[in-house]
């Protein structure tokens, strides 16, 4: 299967003060279209950073990323962003939800920002909504909803503009055991049905469970990569 | 939430205060300078020239007839009256009482009262029509000695007597009193009121029968030609230095001038509160970005680009500055009605004054809505707004999105 994420040995250090600290040293690793990858690691590893220079939030100091074809180090700051609209989905530990805006405007905001026109939407967000199983609650503000609520909001919105690959920073990370578990088991139907690649930064072992690869990572190196059959392909 | 929709209110309130204040002082401005330019109007004869020879601080010399002729023959005036100023002369009644004429001018009568029509209107008597030799006309106060008062009555006789220096004894002449005008008032000539007419052939029959002028009033068709056709009565002349014009235009122009220039002098201290209301807006702006840090980078992780953001924040800040402009406007003539309401009371004149005089009418300041001012205060509201408002959108827009989203 053809490589959807390539990342060659990506190196990024952060000024901190007058300290240079290198979170990443050199990480080399892809991902195939429709794979479920899991970054696992202890909180300090890189994982965090990996996953926003994967994403185009910043770009590394060496080393290249292509994210379908696309290499992250060459596009300007607008096409980075166009990238990030149209072929990056974004799932976040803490949702961040607009919090004055309902769901259903929440998922319905980045066809909003790619020029949808207001009514198909809101048709899209609605039908997006109904997915992820929360068609009853779209008219509520992320503060009525509850956590795994608002992390199934936060899905949906990351997943309104078809990405091509789906971006999750300890998705299950704020929430509790049950709500994590359905969560993740939202990921995976997604994963199946729209065979988009999720690449997920967690230290639930629920989803390293789920994915199809396991990376680990330890002081910004790469200590090993585990493939793992799915369970759920084993069931089925 | 809450608390920021005040924060917004109050910042627009700094605009609409700042706006209110530019346009209450603009159109109040402009009411005080479109009602001084009609008072002038009324008072001063805009469209008559006046001709002296020499110049108005050396006051020497004389017209010829020809000069008066060459005047007459400039195009754009169509009537010219020529004056003949008798100086040292003094009027007197049948009880040898000396009438307050300080001026006495030899005139030929039907040309000064088409001249000055409303000047010069009897209120006893009748100016008399062309040539009728030994008569005078009396202006209001050279027959009055006060309100109740007068000194002559039309049909009267008095005595005009001219010092002659070159004889020891002083001329008399005895003259009918034709008529006495109303009370005019001041003009941009001089006050009639304390004048005497006495027809230009009694006059050159006095000065042996030479014929020399003193002053020539020149009636342009059109009063904002003035000063061209002042310039060709000077062209006229064999030397131009040899006379001076007053051209009554040019001067309530630069009356005008004064009071443009106080009027934007008093804007421009009004726009200092447009300028506080503007460090307010970047000041509330700057809050809300650093609130809104998160939002900002949630908006860049969706793939929002930096000029979106930067126009999202600008959007606000024009819409503040509009908001905040438009009902400025409003309150801003509500503002000059009642300033000048207000003033207006202050400016009646007192009424037990003796002199009702038409300058002594109650000056009324009707504040002007201008077009022209409403849209100059509304852009600069708004452009005001996009200034400041730019460095806290600028900020915005320059957010590192993984920075922001960390933001807490």
């Amino acid at each position: 299967m053809k490589a959807l994420l390539e990342v060659h040995s990506v190196k990024k250090a952060y000024r901190i003060g007058k300290v240079l600290v290198p979170a990443l040293r050199g990480v080399s690793f892809d991902a195939r279209e429709g794979e479920f990858l899991t970054i696992f690691g202890p909180s300090g590893s890189g994982k965090s950073t990996l996953l926003h220079l994967i994403g185009g939030l910043d770009r590394p100091d060496e080393g290249e990323i292509l994210v379908d074809g696309f290499n992250i180090l060459k596009l300007s700051d607008d096409e980075l962003a166009q990238l990030r609209l149209t072929k990056i989905g974004f799932v976040f530990q803490f949702f961040n939800l607009l919090p004055r805006l309902t769901a259903l405007r929440n998922v319905e905001l980045p066809l909003t920002v790619a020029g949808v026109p207001e009514e198909e939407a809101l048709d899209r967000a609605k039908e997006m909504l109904k997915l992820v199983g929360l068609e009853a609650r779209m008219n509520h503000r992320p503060s009525e909803l509850s956590g795994g609520e608002q992390q199934r909001v936060a899905m949906a919105r990351a997943l309104i503009n078809n990405p091509k690959i789906v971006l999750a920073d300890e998705p299950t990370g704020n929430l509790d055991t049950k709500m994590g578990w359905e969560i993740v088991q939202l990921m995976k139907k997604l994963n199946e049905e729209k065979r988009q690649t999720f690449v997920a930064v967690t230290h639930d072992p629920y989803i390293a469970e789920t994915a199809d690869r396991l990376i680990h990572l330890k002081d910004g190196l790469i200590e090993g990569i585990k493939e793992a059959p799915r369970r759920n392909k084993q069931r089925s | 939430m809450t608390q920021r929709k005040l924060r917004t209110s109050l910042t627009t309130l700094g605009v609409v205060i700042g706006i209110t204040a530019i346009i209450g002082l603009a159109s109040l401005g402009e009411g005080f300078r479109s009602g001084i330019k009609e008072r002038m109007q009324q008072g001063f004869e805009l469209d008559v020239l006046v001709v002296i020879p020499g110049s108005f601080t050396a006051g020497i010399g004389e017209f010829e007839p020809q000069d008066v002729s060459s005047v007459r023959n400039v195009t754009g005036v169509n009537l010219v009256a020529p004056l003949i100023t008798t100086p040292k002369t003094k009027i007197y009644n049948n009880k040898s009482e000396r009438l307050n004429a300080l001026t006495v001018s030899a005139v030929n009568f039907s040309e000064i009262t088409q001249m000055l029509p409303e000047r010069l209107t009897p209120i006893e008597g009748e100016i008399p029509s062309q040539g009728e030799n030994d008569t005078i006309v009396l202006g209001y106060k050279a027959c009055f000695l006060n309100e109740t008062t007068p000194l002559v009555h039309v049909g009267d006789e008095v005595t005009m007597q001219i010092e002659n220096p070159s004889l020891s004894l002083p001329i008399n002449k005895t003259l009918r009193v034709a008529a006495i005008l109303g009370k005019s008032g001041t003009s941009g000539i001089t006050n009639f009121d304390y004048w005497a007419f006495i027809p230009t052939s009694t006059a050159i029959q006095l000065m042996g029968g030479r014929e020399a002028y003193n002053i020539i009033l020149a009636k342009v068709s059109d009063p904002e030609q003035s000063e061209q056709v002042a310039k060709a009565i000077e062209e006229g002349f064999d030397n131009p230095y040899s006379i001076s014009i007053l051209v009554p235009i040019a001067f309530m122009r630069q009356v005008d001038r004064i009071l443009n220039f106080t009027q934007i002098f008093l804007v421009a201290i009004a726009s200092v509160s447009l300028l506080v209301a503007g460090i307010g807006i970047m000041n509330v702006m700057t809050i809300s970005v650093m609130e809104r840090t998160r939002e900002i980078g949630i908006l860049k992780a969706i793939g929002t680009k930096s000029r979106t953001v930067l126009v999202m924040f600008l959007a606000e800040a024009v819409l503040i500055g509009g908001v905040g402009g438009l009902i400025g406007v409003f309150m801003g003539y509500g503002l000059s009605f009642g300033l000048a309401y207000t003033l207006s009371s202050f400016m009646q004149p007192q009424h037990d004054r003796v002199f009702k005089t038409p300058e002594a009418q109650r000056i009324a300041i009707n504040p002007v809505f201008s077009f022209q001012w409403t849209i100059i205060a509304f852009v600069f509201a708004i452009i005001v707004c996009i200034i400041f408002g730019l460095y806290p959108a600028r900020k915005a827009a320059k957010l590192d999105p993984v920075e922001a989203l960390r933001y807490e």
